[in-house]
């Protein structure tokens, strides 16, 4: 309890801090800010409430024992706290005014929830976006279905063998923070039904098809060597059972055990005798036997929304709620693994000792050790970096002929590789801006003229010097960042400052005349020079002086990413320098530079991830667990202190219910 | 996740695999039920967009009417000059705000305008003309439509527009708040159509149904438990089950629409599966796709995207062009990038061109395919390079059943809205709507 206590005056703390700047004193700060608070109390809400309000509100025995006309100015108000919380759900729930009364007219209202929702030194860390706490709150979605990534991931996770390309559903959009996490943007269609339909059926048809011998044992050979969590139990033939009885139970306990591990959930008697149906009708209708009976309900578990959809039923009363063990559980094998929670991590949900601190952490660090963690670099990273869309990039080949789908692939495992190390190492996430190391396979140590005699597999290997390491030199950003037939600065620029740097680039202003129209152009032959020339125009110049510089700072590598000294025979001129005056010449200073404005950086990966991980936009309640990992940052910890705090946010924990609709 | 590239896709396989044995099922079924009056014999309609506008000068015709000269992007037409209508100065008043593609794009088939949003409150504006239409025929072929794309649904936002990129791969939509999702490999294509999972008597069709029963019930129950905005999601997940039931349950009734299993029809199931590595194969074969789900009456409403909005394909592999779609179509009034552009929006009206042509060539009745067709094939945006939602390059392809004056270049004044075609073309279908999105009325020009 006292450590709670500590932290939250602590981070009450850092958040006030943040709003003034950090110079000025916190108590003068505060006390500024609750004394505009009461005063505005007496401007707009105080007129309200003697108007609508206190004719019921006051007096000896006031209605609801709630007496109004106790705070008639800013002091009282103040004082007062809490109430106005309470106040304000009941005006937003409809119940006051009640019916029969003269209602709040919206303006009135709006007022009303703007004034309470503006109190100072909120304790952000413990609270939620809700109907309550935000005026403008409408509802969040957390149950949605799974993602196209993480619905292969579940079902290698869980059948032990990777599903085909041509079996999964189509791809998702994004949104939030501009990840495909997010409820709001994921849609059904029937072609997902389809696909749902296919990969089951195949899904289960490849277990079976495996196993040389169609007996559970032989079957759990198979799975138990790809690490699924399917297992059949055999027949046990006791004294006094009938063979039938024997199959049956051995039907039923195959069936319960997966359904727990697809649904992440224990199993309720009543959706396993459902199941069980499936299968008795294959047994007595189709004649089958008990084992190859089971494809069917085995089928039906990975066709459920049970499965497809992350569930979070709504519990007997609305408002914000601590998730249950379980959601908890599949919330954070989501986050780490993009799949299903693993047999070690229901068991703790099953137990009810997930929500404890020690135990989270070493889940976390146990989970990142797993192979399954490279999703944090394949799901978030791509997302992150803007590669989800790799295979769309093409290059001419008429210029590159050694562009080819291999160093696509290659540079893209390169990126994978690196930003899951980073987390399940524990490096500080500023080795993505700037490292000493690089992950490559021989092949592409090739590509980035290492050497590359001894590599085998993908490895890390030191670079040398700085060209190299980190994501602004990978030949994949390089790629992306390229027109099909030449370098753009231009985009590449862009790409550091929106995201590497969570930078805005608002798009060039309508009815600007392009460079090319303007008579000086003809003079200015090479790139930069046109270049330079756009940046007289000031409409041009305020977002093309930010962006320009660091994209020639990468000017050194072609458009494949190679490293070069000079184009077509014209000498590369890295140099660049920002408004700030800030100058760097080529790749290693451009590093150096933004490595000064690692504080950028660090806040960007943090907000990304927070935005990942709880599938939404993010909202002044976020601010917390941002400020919180930023601390940890400071403190030198490595990039999984994110996840940790993600993780023990309030925001992950919690979610909010909306009443159930009564009618269906 | 191996790459699909590798796989050399048999395009005339298919067409030698599919034609005949789809053929004989068609004329089988619908000869008996419609006699050979083509009046009785349906009306389909498609969609098909392409991204990044046209280069104005050379695509509108500088004359109008029955007796005009094609301009050079449309010379490709010249043999269905007749069974074309050229429209020009249709305009989208709903895409005048919001940014340079997204909100153009999701509104292509709604006309009403699209929520600014990078996730939440996802919003077209209304129902797309072709959902429009295929809830409107609901229960009278095995899919009530297919949607159909080249490329994945673009991923991430543009938080500098504020809008989700998904806006930009999607022009289907179900209900303003409800995209379609589109398929984009044409073997599954293939497989929604004809594939032997749907066919009444299959193992397969037998166990989807059992697993589709158990799932509703699942569905249904976990509804109930739910609270108010995750209800919606169930929903769409009801509503695609429902579908899935109908198609099987479709193929229940009226076993004599399922497409005999002939030998060619076997060897198509051997054709390697996976995206056609080359996009002029991609767009040719979905071309195909839409011509035997037509033929085969499967479906008698499509849509089509040529590519996601913004799509920076690289079209280096047309003669003169050397240079990626949208980068070329910000073609600055340089010549000789609007040349590029102009042999890019050129090719799209090739593709075009060639697929009425197919259409044409299969006989209906006492006419052809393409008379009982209404294919509409347009972008979002005129000039690329100034983003303009207004004068929108629009072809109409087909007589839609002898409703249609084709032949002739229609060039509108002033404010016309697209959604008045959209509104036409309802009316051509002989269906009772007075409004359609942003209509202010129908275009009696085009209507004999």
């Amino acid at each position: 309890m006292a450590k709670v206590f500590t932290c939250r005056l602590l981070c009450c703390v850092v958040f006030v801090g943040t709003l003034s700047g950090g110079m000025v004193a916190v108590g003068d700060e505060e006390q500024a800010a609750w004394e505009q608070w009461g005063k505005r109390y007496e401007e707009k809400i105080l007129p309200i409430i003697r108007a609508k309000c206190l004719e019921c509100h006051q007096g000896e025995s006031p209605d609801g024992e709630f007496d109004l006309s106790k705070f008639p100015d800013g002091t009282t108000a103040v004082a007062a706290m809490d109430t106005w919380e309470r106040v304000a759900r009941r005006v937003r729930l409809n119940e006051m005014p009640p019916q029969g009364s003269p209602g709040l007219t919206d303006p009135e209202k709006g007022a009303f929830h703007r004034w309470v929702d503006s109190r100072p030194n909120q304790d952000l860390c413990h609270q939620l976006a809700s109907d309550e706490t935000q005026s403008w709150y409408r509802g969040h979605v957390m149950s949605r279905r799974l993602t196209r990534y993480e619905y292969a991931r579940a079902i290698r996770d869980l059948t032990g063998f990777e599903a085909d390309d041509l079996e999964l559903p189509p791809s998702d959009g994004a949104g939030g923070l501009g990840f495909d996490t997010v409820g709001d943007a994921l849609f059904t269609s029937p072609i997902h039904l389809e696909a749902y339909l296919r990969a089951a059926t195949s899904a289960i048809a490849r277990v079976y098809d495996s196993a040389p011998a169609l007996t559970p044992e032989s079957l759990n050979l198979v799975l138990q060597d790809r690490q699924a969590a399917l297992t059949f139990f055999p027949v046990q033939e006791e004294q006094n059972t009938e063979p039938k009885t024997a199959e049956l139970e051995a039907a039923r306990r195959t069936i319960a055990a997966f359904a727990r591990r697809a649904w992440r959930r224990p199993v309720l008697p009543e959706e396993l005798e459902r199941l069980m149906q499936l299968h008795q009708r294959e047994v007595v209708n189709a004649g089958k036997d008990w084992l190859q009976s089971l494809r069917a309900p085995l089928q039906a578990i990975l066709v459920s929304p049970n499965f497809l959809f992350l569930v979070e039923p709504e519990p007997q009363t609305a408002g914000v709620q601590r998730l249950d063990q379980h959601q908890f559980a599949t919330r954070i094998a989501l986050l780490l693994w993009s799949s299903v929670p693993d047999e070690e991590l229901l068991e703790l949900a099953d137990r009810g000792e997930l929500f404890d601190e020690s135990i989270i952490r070493q889940q976390i660090q146990r989970m990142l050790g797993d192979r399954r963690s490279r999703a944090l670099g394949e799901n978030f990273g791509l997302q992150w970096l803007s590669l989800r869309d790799w295979r769309s990039i093409q290059l001419d080949p008429s210029i590159f002929p050694e562009f080819s789908i291999h160093l696509m692939e290659d540079s893209i495992e390169e990126t994978i590789l690196t930003i899951a190390s980073v987390f399940r190492e524990g490096r500080p996430p500023t080795e993505l801006l700037s490292s000493e190391t690089v992950w490559v396979n021989a092949r592409l140590a090739k590509h980035y003229e290492l050497n590359n005699a001894d590599v085998v597999g993908w490895q890390k290997l030191p670079v040398g010097d700085s060209r190299r390491g980190g994501v602004l030199t990978m030949a994949s950003v390089l790629m992306k960042s390229s027109f099909p037939r030449r370098t753009s600065p231009v985009l590449r620029g862009r790409w550091i400052l929106e995201d590497v740097l969570g930078d805005k680039v608002p798009p060039p202003p309508p009815n600007v005349p392009t460079l090319d129209e303007s008579k000086e152009t003809a003079s200015a032959k090479t790139l930069r020079e046109r270049l330079e020339l756009h940046r007289t125009q000031p409409d041009c110049a305020s977002c093309h002086q930010r962006m320009d510089p660091l994209g020639f700072a990468l000017e050194n590598f072609d458009a494949l990413g190679r490293f070069r000294m000079d184009d077509d025979g014209n000498p590369i001129d890295a140099k660049g320098v920002l408004p700030s005056g800030e100058a760097f010449d080529g790749p290693d200073e451009l590093k150096e530079t933004l490595m000064r404005r690692h504080e950028e950086f660090q806040k960007h990966f943090v907000r990304k991830l927070v935005g990942y991980a709880l599938g939404r936009d993010l909202n002044k309640f976020d601010q917390c667990v941002i400020d919180r990992s930023l601390d940890r940052m400071k403190e030198g910890a490595g990039a999984d202190a994110i996840l940790e705090e993600i993780i023990f946010s309030y925001p992950f924990q919690h979610r909010y219910y909306n009443p159930a609709r009564s009618s269906p | 996740m191996k790459p699909t590239l590798g796989n050399p896709f048999n395009r005339r396989a298919l067409l030698r695999g599919t034609g005949v044995a789809l053929a004989i099922p068609w004329l089988h079924s619908h000869r008996e039920a419609w006699g050979n009056a083509p009046a009785s014999s349906p009306l389909r309609t498609a969609f098909i967009y392409f991204p990044n506008g046209v280069w104005e000068k050379d695509w509108v015709p500088t004359a109008t009417g029955s007796d005009y000269a094609l301009s050079p992007s449309l010379t490709p037409l010249a043999d269905v000059k007749d069974d074309v209508i050229v429209l020009s100065g249709l305009d989208k008043k709903h895409s005048h705000g919001g940014d340079g593609h997204y909100a153009k794009t999701a509104n292509f088939l709604t006309g009403m305008p699209v929520t600014k949003t990078t996730g939440k409150d996802i919003s077209s504006g209304g129902i797309s003309i072709d959902q429009w239409i295929a809830q409107s025929l609901r229960g009278e072929t095995p899919l009530p439509s297919l949607e159909l794309g080249t490329e994945p649904v673009i991923s991430g936002i543009d938080s500098n527009v504020g809008y989700t990129r998904l806006y930009g791969s999607h022009i289907s939509w179900q209900s303003a708040e409800r995209p379609v999702a589109k398929e984009i490999n044409p073997r599954l294509v293939y497989e929604r159509l004809f594939g032997k999972g749907w066919s009444a008597s299959s193992e397969q069709a037998e166990s989807y149904r059992n697993l589709l029963d158990y799932v509703l019930e699942d569905a249904k129950s976990l509804r109930m438990r739910l609270g108010r905005d995750d209800q919606f999601k169930m929903d769409e997940f009801l509503d695609s089950v429902r579908s899935v039931e109908q198609r099987i349950e479709h193929a229940v009734r009226h076993p004599e629409r399922e497409p005999a299993p002939g030998d060619e029809h076997l060897a198509m199931e051997k054709v390697p599966a996976g995206v056609p590595r080359d996009f002029r194969d991609h767009i040719a074969v979905m071309l195909d796709l839409m011509v035997l789900a037509f033929q085969s009456d499967a479906t008698r409403v499509c849509s089509l995207m040529f590519a996601n909005d913004v799509s920076g394909r690289n079209f280096s592999f047309l003669d003169g062009v050397s240079g990626s779609h949208h980068e070329l179509s910000h073609h600055e009034n340089k010549e000789e990038k609007i040349d590029q552009y102009q042999r890019i929006n050129r090719w799209h009206v090739e593709q075009f061109a060639r697929f009425l042509s197919r259409l044409k060539s299969i006989s209906e009745g006492d006419g052809t395919l393409l008379d009982r067709c209404m294919i509409v094939f347009g972008s979002s945006m005129s000039d690329g390079n100034r983003h303009d939602p207004d004068n929108l390059p629009i072809l109409l392809g087909g007589k839609g059943g002898g409703a249609l004056k084709a032949g002739q270049h229609v060039a509108f004044e002033g404010m016309v809205p697209l959604c008045n075609l959209y509104l036409t073309m309802l009316r051509a279908m002989g269906m009772n709507a007075s409004q359609f999105g942003d209509s202010t009325g129908i275009l009696p020009e085009i209507l004999v």
